[in-house]
C-alpha cells in the first residue's frame, strides 16, 4: 500500500510514522491515555501547550454551548443539502462554509479586538478609554458593532452572558474581557443615549472574548466555534435524511415542504417572449439602450 | 388555469403559439405548451404551512433546547461536547465511562498528519479563503475509504443480523464478512497498523471502561478472519477500532461518520493556519504541470473548424454491440469515467414525516 505523503509539507503540526501519530511532540494515543480532554487536545493543536483546569473548563463550557444552535444558517445549510441526499459530509460541510462575515464571525471579533488593544498600547490609552472609542467609531460611521446583537435572540443571547459569568467564576478575567465588558458598557449607553433599544451582548461577543482570553488567534477561535457547530448540523442532516421526505417538495406530505412550488415568490420582471434568433441582435440592442434591465443587475 | 390575469396569459399564449418557438408546438409533445400557465403557484391553504420540523432541537428567544435539555443549563450544569454529542445524536445523557471513551476516541481522531483533511484544506487555503473553507472541505473528505465509517459501521450491521437471522456463530460471520470484503478498504483490518499500537490500546480502553460489547466484539472475529484469509500480516487498524468503539458507545454508522469527520476538522483549522503563515497563497495560473507528468496524447494541431466533419467522430451507438466495443475504447481514455461503475445510493432510511404538520 502507498503510503507517501499527498504532498510535501513542513509543518510544526503533527507527523505520522508506522509506529505511531504525534501532534506537536505528544503522541496523540498517549494524551488520550493520560487522561486528559478533548478540550486539553485542542490546546496542544492550536498553541502548542497543555492549558490549566481552568483554561480546559472555559473551553468546554463554551464548545458545549455554542454546538447546538437549533435552526440558524448552518443547520439550514445543513438541511437544504441534505434534501439531495448526498453523502451526509456534504451536508455538514456545507453547515461549516455557511460561517462568514455575519454568522459566527468569531475571527472578526477576534481581529477587531486585536486591532483596538494594539491602539491602546500604541496610543497609551487605557483599555476603557479605547472601547469608548471603538464603540463611537464604528457606531459613527453607521457599522454594526461585532459581538452585540443576535437577530432571533432579540433581547439577550441565552449563551452569551452565562459565559461571561462563567469566565468571571474561573477567574480568568484578563484584557480582553475588560476591553469586551467596556464596549458592552458604552454600546448600551451610546444606544441609550440615541433613544435606542437594548441590544445585548451576543455569543460570539462572550465567547470569542474567552476563546481569546485563553489564548487562541482570531482564526483558531473561529475554528473552533464553527467546527463545534458541525456537530449538531449533522444531526439536523442526518435526522432529515432519515425521517424526511428527499427532494423537500413532495405534495403527498401533510405539510407544505420546504421547497413546494408555493414557497416561490417572484419579483422579477414579467413574463415575455424569447427573442428569434435572427431577432437577436436588434433586440439586444434596443434592451441595451433602454436601460430597463439595469434595475435587474445584481 | 394560471396564477396571472387570464387576459394576459391568453394573449401571451396566442402570441407565441402564431410564432411558433422550436420544437414545441410538435404533436410527440403529449402537453399542449401554449395552454400552460404562468406566474408562481398560489400558497397552499388545505396543508399546514412549512416548519423545520426537527427531533433534535428548537429555540426561541430566550433559550436553545436539544432534545429537552437546555444548552445553557447542560454547560452550567457541567456538561459538555462530549455528552451534548450524546444527547444531540441519541437523545441521552451519557455514563462518565461513556463520555471518558469518547473523549479518548475524539483525541485520537483529532490529527492525521496531512492526509486527506489536512491536504485539501491546504490546497483550499492556498486560494485565499475564509477559514471555514477549509474545514468544510476537510469534510468532505471522508468517504468510503478515506475515514470510511459509515461502510464500516453498516457492514458490520448487516452481518451481525446475518448472524441473528440465519444462527451463525460470530466467528462464521465474520468468515462471511471477510470472505465478501477482504480488500475493501472499509474493512478496519489492514497492513496499516502491524507497526502502531494505537488501535488496540483503543479497544483496551474500552473494555477497561466496560464499553466493549457487541461490535467490538465482533470486530475481533472479524481480525482473526482476515488474519487467516490475507496472504500477508493484518491487523485492526484505527478504522475499525474507532469504528467498533463508537458503535458500542450507541452511535450509528452514520453519526460517527460526521461526529469523526467534524472532529478531524478541527485539526484541518490548524493546517489551514499554518498554511497561509508558512506558505501564502496561489494565483490563477500559476501552478505548472510538467510535461513529464503528462501521458496522454502527443501534441497535435487543432484541425480548422472547415474539416471539422473530416476530424469529427461520433458517439452514437446504434447497437448494444457497437454501445459495448465502444464503452470498452472509452477505459482507455484516462478522466472519461468509463472504468468507474458504481452505485449512488439514496442514504434515506426512511421516508416521509406523516406524523407531524397536519392541520
Amino acid at each position: 500500500m502507498d503510503r507517501d505523503p499527498l504532498f510535501k509539507r513542513k509543518t510544526s503540526i503533527s507527523y505520522k510514522t508506522e509506529e505511531k501519530t504525534v501532534m506537536r511532540g505528544y503522541n496523540l494515543s498517549d494524551l488520550a491515555e493520560e487522561g486528559y480532554s478533548f478540550y486539553d487536545a485542542m490546546f496542544v493543536l492550536f498553541q502548542n501547550r497543555i492549558p490549566t483546569e481552568k483554561e480546559e473548563k472555559m473551553l468546554k463550557y463554551e464548545m458545549g454551548v455554542f454546538l447546538e444552535h437549533s435552526m440558524s444558517p448552518s443547520a439550514v445549510g445543513a438541511i437544504g443539502v441534505s434534501a439531495g441526499r448526498p453523502n451526509l459530509p456534504v451536508c455538514i460541510a456545507a453547515a461549516v462554509s455557511t460561517f462568514g462575515g455575519v454568522h459566527g464571525p468569531g475571527a472578526a471579533h477576534g481581529y477587531m479586538l486585536n486591532k483596538y488593544l494594539e491602539r491602546a498600547q500604541k496610543e497609551g490609552k487605557s483599555v476603557d478609554e479605547m472601547a469608548k472609542t471603538l464603540v463611537d467609531e464604528y457606531m459613527d460611521a453607521g457599522r454594526p458593532v461585532m459581538g452585540m446583537g443576535q437577530p432571533q435572540h432579540i433581547d439577550s443571547d441565552p449563551r452569551a452572558e452565562p459565559i461571561h459569568l462563567r469566565q468571571e467564576e474561573l477567574e480568568l478575567e484578563g484584557v480582553y474581557l475588560e476591553f469586551q465588558r467596556a464596549v458592552e458598557k458604552y454600546f448600551h449607553a451610546r444606544r441609550k443615549a440615541d433613544g435606542r433599544s437594548y441590544v445585548g451582548v451576543n455569543v460570539v461577543g462572550s465567547g470569542n472574548t474567552a476563546l481569546m482570553e485563553i489564548g487562541f488567534s482570531p482564526n483558531a477561535g473561529w475554528c473552533i466555534g464553527s467546527v463545534v457547530r458541525g456537530f449538531s448540523c449533522a444531526a439536523h442532516a442526518l435526522y432529515n435524511m432519515k425521517k424526511g421526505r428527499a427532494w423537500g417538495a413532495s405534495r403527498n406530505e401533510p405539510m407544505v415542504q420546504m421547497i413546494d412550488l408555493s414557497m416561490i415568490k417572484y419579483i422579477g420582471p414579467e413574463d415575455r417572449i424569447v427573442p428569434k434568433k435572427e431577432e437577436q441582435q436588434e433586440y439586444a440592442k434596443k434592451q441595451k439602450e433602454e436601460g430597463e434591465y439595469k434595475k435587474w443587475v445584481i | 388555469m394560471g396564477y396571472i390575469d387570464e387576459k394576459k396569459t391568453d394573449a401571451l399564449n396566442k402570441a407565441k403559439r402564431k410564432r411558433g418557438i422550436g420544437n414545441l408546438d410538435s404533436p410527440k409533445n403529449p402537453f399542449d405548451y401554449y395552454e400552460r400557465e404562468y406566474g408562481t403557484v398560489p400558497q397552499d391553504t388545505k396543508r399546514a404551512p412549512f416548519q423545520w420540523v426537527s427531533e433534535v432541537a428548537y429555540k426561541n428567544v430566550h433559550r436553545i433546547v436539544t432534545r429537552g435539555y437546555d444548552t445553557t443549563e447542560l454547560m452550567e450544569e457541567g456538561y459538555g461536547v462530549i455528552e451534548v454529542l450524546f444527547v444531540d445524536y441519541q437523545a441521552r445523557i451519557p455514563t462518565i465511562e461513556e463520555g471518558q471513551m469518547l473523549n479518548y476516541v475524539m483525541i485520537m481522531a483529532l490529527e492525521d498528519g496531512i492526509s486527506s483533511p489536512a491536504a485539501i484544506s491546504r490546497i483550499v487555503a492556498r486560494s485565499k479563503t475564509f477559514l471555514t473553507q477549509a474545514c468544510g472541505a476537510s469534510i468532505m473528505a471522508f468517504g468510503h475509504a478515506y475515514g470510511a465509517y459509515s461502510a464500516f459501521g453498516n457492514m458490520l450491521e448487516k452481518y451481525l443480523t446475518l448472524a441473528e437471522e440465519q444462527n451463525l456463530s460470530l466467528p462464521d460471520a465474520a468468515k462471511l464478512l471477510v470472505d465478501d470484503y477482504l480488500y475493501d478498504e472499509a474493512l478496519g483490518v489492514s497492513n496499516l497498523m502491524l507497526q502502531d499500537p494505537a488501535a488496540k490500546r483503543m479497544l483496551a480502553r474500552a473494555e477497561k471502561l466496560g464499553i466493549s460489547g457487541k461490535y467490538i466484539e465482533f470486530t475481533k472475529h472479524v481480525v482473526l478472519a482476515a488474519q487467516d484469509a490475507a496472504n500477508g500480516p493484518v491487523d485492526l487498524d484505527m478504522l475499525g477500532a474507532t469504528g467498533a468503539t463508537m458503535m458500542d458507545l450507541g452511535f450509528t454508522p452514520e453519526a460517527t461518520w460526521a461526529v469523526l469527520a467534524v472532529t478531524r476538522s478541527f485539526a484541518a483549522g490548524a493546517h489551514y493556519i499554518e498554511e497561509v503563515e508558512r506558505e501564502g497563497s496561489s494565483r490563477l495560473g500559476q501552478q505548472l504541470t510538467p510535461k513529464e507528468d503528462y501521458d496522454g496524447p502527443a501534441d497535435r494541431p487543432v484541425p480548422p473548424i472547415a474539416e471539422r466533419a473530416a476530424h469529427a467522430t461520433s458517439a452514437v451507438c446504434k447497437n448494444p454491440h457497437e454501445w459495448k466495443q465502444r464503452f470498452e475504447n472509452m477505459k482507455n481514455v484516462r478522466g472519461s469515467g468509463f472504468k468507474i461503475v458504481e452505485e449512488i445510493h439514496d442514504p434515506s432510511k426512511k421516508s416521509g414525516i406523516n406524523k407531524v404538520g397536519k392541520l
